[in-house]
C-alpha cells in the first residue's frame, strides 16, 4: 500500500458517512464566500486611487502621479536624482516599456545581484491592502522585483480592484502563471528583538508610478 | 525525532532563571500582543471573519480526501510532481532523494515549520547537502545550532546582542555595527551568493490551493521568492491539513492570520507557485516537487484532536501564553511550542515523552479567546490530561494524591471531616493574610503566596448563615 493510499484510506476511515457528491462539496465551498462585505474591511475613502493610495502609504511606499506612459522615463530619471542613484536601471522586457524613449537612463534586461534600481509593471492593484499584482511570464522575470534596492513599479489606475477577492475572481478558472504574486510594501524584518527594519532580502523602497485617473 | 533530551521540568527552571531571555521574550511577545490588538481593534468584522475562518477550515478536514485529489490533479497538470509521504521518515527519504539524483551539493530553504517537524535540516545534513537558511531568524538559529523557539519569530530568544555575536563571527565582511539595520544588512549581504548559487530551493506552504494547484507561501522579507525562482529544482513541504479550496477562501484566511500573526494587515509578498517554469518564462525552476505531509494528522482527524487541525500557524496562542512567555518555547522540547505545541507534540513524539506539556497551563484561556479560527486549546490540553491519566502516564506520586481526593470526595462525611481539619491546619503556615511557604507543595508556593483561609469551611460558614436566616425570618413572621 503507497503512502497516497493510506493516508487516503485513514482519512475516509476516518468519516462516519460517504462522501457527499463533487456537486454538493462545490456548492458549501461557495457558501462560506457569501457575503464578503460580512467577513473583511471597510474602506475609508470613497475613491479606489485615494484608499490604494492611502493603504500604500502607510507601509512606506512611495508614489508619483503621472499623466500617462510617455511620462515615464522622466519620472523614473526624478526618483534616481531624489536618491543620489546612478542613471542605470534593470528594465522589464516587457514592449510596453522597451517602447519609451529611454535617452537619459542607462537601461538594461538583465537584473544584477547587486543591482540598484528595477523598474516593472504591475498587472492589478488591490486597494484593501495597498498591494500590487505582478505575475511570471516570458517578459516578466521574478528576480527583477526581488533583487534591486529600489523597486519602481507603473500601475495604471484603471488597473485597481477593490478587494483581495477581485482579483481571485479575475483569476478563476484562467491559466494560471509559475508565480502570482502580492506586493505589499517594501521588504521588511522584526526578526532582531521584533523592531522594524526595511530591505532585508528584497527592495528596501517600493515606488509606484500611477498612470492616468 | 523531537523528543526532548531532558526533562521538560528542568529545562522550564534553567529557562525561569534565565533573566536575558526573559527580556528577549517580553521584546517580541509584548510588541506582538500590542500589534494584534491594534488591528483586530482596526477590523470591527474581525469576530465574522474569525467564525467563517473556522467554518472554512471545517469544510477542508471533512472533505479532506476529496480535495487532496483535487490538488494533486491540478498541481500535476501545472507540471508539479506531487509526493505522499505517511510520517518524517518517508518526507525526508523523498526529498534526500530528490536532492541526491539532481547532484546537489547547496540547498537554500525559506522558514517552514513543517520542515522542522519532519526533521529535515539534520537529513540534509547526513546527506552532504549545505543547507543555508534564508529567513533572517533562521539564519540566525543556524549560526547559533538551535531549534526555532517561535513558530514566526524563531530566534526571539536572542537579543540584538547575541546575534551581533554571530554575525561577526560568520558574514565576510563582519557587520560593521550591532544595531538591527546594519545587522540584516550584512545578512542580505552574506545570502546573496547563496540564493543564486543553490541547486535546490525548499519552502513549506501557508496554504495549498485545490482548484488551482498552487502552493502559498507568505513572508515579509521575500527569501521565499529568492529561494524559489533561481534553482533547478523547488521542493514545497506541506501538511496535509494546509488545504483551501480555492484562491479566494485562501484570502479569507489571510486577513486572520496576518493580523493575528504580526498585527500587520498583509504580508509583503504573498506568492502562489503553480507549477515549474513555463516554456518561455525568463526565470523560474525546471522542476517543482510537492511533498504531501501525513505525520500523526489523519489520527487526529479520528480523535478528539480533530479541531486543532484547524491551526493555521499564528503564534498568537504562544504570544498571549503566560507560561509560554515565562519559560520560552526551547523548554518545551518539540517543534511547536506554547499551547499548540502543547496540544501537537503528545501527537507527534507520543504522550510519554511529553505528558509534561498540557499540564504546564494554568487554563486562563487566553489562548483559545485569540486563536484566529477558534480551537479550544484548553478542553484539547484537558483531554491529554484525562488520556495521560487513563495511560497510566500520571507519576505515582500524582495518582496517589489524586487517589486520595478521589476516595474522600465520594465520602460526603469524610471529605468534611478532612476541609475542616485542613483549614484550621493551614492558618498554622501563615501570618497578617498570605501563607508564603508549605511543606510538600515548595515548588508551588517559591513562586506565589496562598490567601490564609478563614479557619472555617465553607460548609461550616452556608450552615451557620442558614441557621441566623432561619431565626430572622421566624421572627419576622411573629411579628
Amino acid at each position: 500500500m503507497s503512502a497516497r493510499d493510506r493516508i487516503l484510506a485513514a482519512i475516509r476511515a476516518a468519516r462516519p458517512a460517504p462522501l457527499p457528491p463533487a456537486e454538493a462539496i462545490a456548492a458549501e465551498a461557495a457558501a462560506l464566500l457569501d457575503a464578503p462585505e460580512s467577513v473583511r474591511p471597510r474602506p475609508v475613502e470613497a475613491v479606489l486611487a485615494a484608499e490604494f493610495v492611502r493603504k500604500a502609504s502607510a507601509l512606506g511606499t512611495s508614489f508619483d502621479h503621472l499623466p500617462d506612459r510617455a511620462a515615464i522615463p522622466l519620472a523614473v530619471k526624478r526618483y534616481l536624482d531624489t536618491h543620489g542613484l546612478p542613471p542605470a536601471l534593470a528594465l522589464q522586457p516587457a514592449p510596453a516599456l522597451a517602447a519609451l524613449d529611454w535617452t537619459d537612463i542607462d537601461t538594461h534586461d538583465a537584473v544584477a545581484p547587486d543591482q540598484t534600481a528595477a523598474l516593472g509593471l504591475a498587472l492589478w492593484g488591490i486597494a484593501e491592502t495597498g498591494s500590487l499584482v505582478i505575475h511570471s511570464g516570458a517578459d516578466a522575470p521574478i528576480l527583477l522585483s526581488f533583487l534591486p534596492l529600489h523597486h519602481i513599479v507603473v500601475l495604471e489606475e484603471r488597473s485597481l480592484l477593490p478587494h483581495l477577492e477581485d482579483y481571485a475572481a479575475r483569476m478563476a478558472g484562467q491559466p494560471q502563471p509559475r508565480n502570482a504574486i502580492l506586493i505589499t510594501g517594501p521588504s521588511g524584518t522584526t526578526d532582531i528583538e521584533g523592531s522594524y527594519v526595511r530591505g532585508a532580502h528584497g527592495p528596501g523602497f517600493l515606488h509606484i508610478l500611477m498612470i492616468g485617473g | 525525532m523531537n523528543a526532548p533530551q531532558q526533562g521538560f521540568k528542568e529545562r522550564a527552571d534553567a529557562e525561569l532563571k534565565n533573566a536575558v531571555l526573559k527580556i528577549a521574550i517580553d521584546r517580541t511577545t509584548g510588541n506582538a500582543e500590542r500589534k494584534r490588538a491594534v488591528a483586530v481593534a482596526a477590523f470591527p468584522e474581525f469576530q465574522a471573519a474569525r467564525a467563517r475562518g473556522r467554518a472554512i477550515k471545517d469544510h477542508v478536514i471533512a472533505h479532506l480526501d476529496h480535495y487532496l485529489e483535487m490538488f494533486e490533479r491540478n498541481a500535476t497538470a501545472a507540471g508539479a510532481t506531487v509526493h505522499w509521504a505517511s510520517d518524517d521518515a518517508e518526507a525526508r527519504a523523498i526529498i534526500t532523494r530528490i536532492c541526491l539524483e539532481a547532484d546537489a551539493k547547496l540547498v537554500t530553504r525559506a522558514k517552514s515549520m513543517l520542515g522542522e517537524e519532519i526533521g529535515l535540516p539534520h537529513a540534509l545534513a547526513d546527506a552532504g547537502i549545505e543547507r543555508v537558511e534564508t529567513d533572517l531568524a533562521e539564519h540566525i538559529i543556524q549560526l547559533a545550532g538551535e531549534r526555532p523557539s517561535h513558530i514566526v519569530w524563531p530566534a526571539m530568544h536572542r537579543t540584538r546582542e547575541q546575534v551581533a555575536i554571530l554575525f561577526k563571527e560568520a558574514h565576510h565582511p563582519p557587520p560593521a555595527a550591532d544595531d538591527p539595520a546594519t545587522m540584516v544588512q550584512s545578512a542580505r549581504r552574506e545570502l546573496r551568493a547563496k540564493f543564486l548559487g543553490a541547486d535546490v530551493g525548499i519552502s513549506g506552504a501557508n496554504f495549498l490551493v485545490a482548484d488551482t494547484g498552487a502552493t502559498c507561501t507568505v513572508t515579509n522579507e521575500g527569501n521565499a521568492e529568492l529561494t524559489t525562482t533561481p534553482p533547478r529544482i523547488h521542493i514545497v513541504t506541506a501538511g496535509i491539513e494546509k488545504l483551501v479550496p480555492s484562491t479566494a477562501h485562501a484570502f479569507a484566511l489571510l486577513r486572520l492570520l496576518v493580523r493575528s500573526a504580526t498585527g500587520g494587515e498583509m504580508t509583503q509578498y504573498t506568492t502562489f507557485h503553480c507549477g515549474p517554469k513555463r516554456p518561455g518564462d525568463a526565470d523560474g525552476p525546471e522542476e517543482m516537487h510537492i511533498v504531501l505531509v501525513d505525520n500523526g494528522r489523519t489520527r487526529m482527524l479520528a480523535d478528539e484532536f480533530r479541531p486543532m487541525l484547524r491551526c493555521i500557524r499564528c503564534g498568537a496562542c504562544m504570544n498571549h501564553c503566560v507560561v509560554y512567555r515565562q519559560i520560552g518555547g526551547h523548554a518545551y522540547g518539540g517543534t511547536y511550542p506554547g499551547p499548540m505545541g502543547a496540544v501537537l507534540t503528545p501527537v507527534l513524539d507520543g504522550l510519554a515523552q511529553s505528558r509534561d506539556l498540557p499540564h504546564a497551563c494554568t487554563m486562563n484561556g487566553r489562548c483559545a479567546e485569540v486563536c484566529p479560527v477558534e480551537i479550544p486549546l484548553p478542553t484539547l490540553l484537558r483531554a491529554w490530561r484525562t488520556r495521560s491519566w487513563r495511560e497510566r502516564l500520571e507519576p505515582r506520586s500524582v495518582r496517589a494524591a489524586l487517589g486520595l481526593w478521589a476516595m474522600a470526595a465520594r465520602r460526603p462525611w469524610l471529605y468534611r471531616l478532612g476541609s475542616r481539619i485542613g483549614v484550621r491546619a493551614l492558618r498554622l503556615f501563615g501570618r497578617r493574610g498570605w501563607i508564603g511557604s508549605l511543606p510538600l507543595v515548595g515548588g508551588w508556593t517559591a513562586y506565589r503566596d496562598l490567601p490564609r483561609p478563614s479557619g472555617r469551611t465553607f460548609m461550616e460558614q452556608y450552615r451557620a448563615g442558614q441557621a441566623g436566616r432561619a431565626g430572622q425570618t421566624g421572627r419576622e413572621a411573629r411579628k
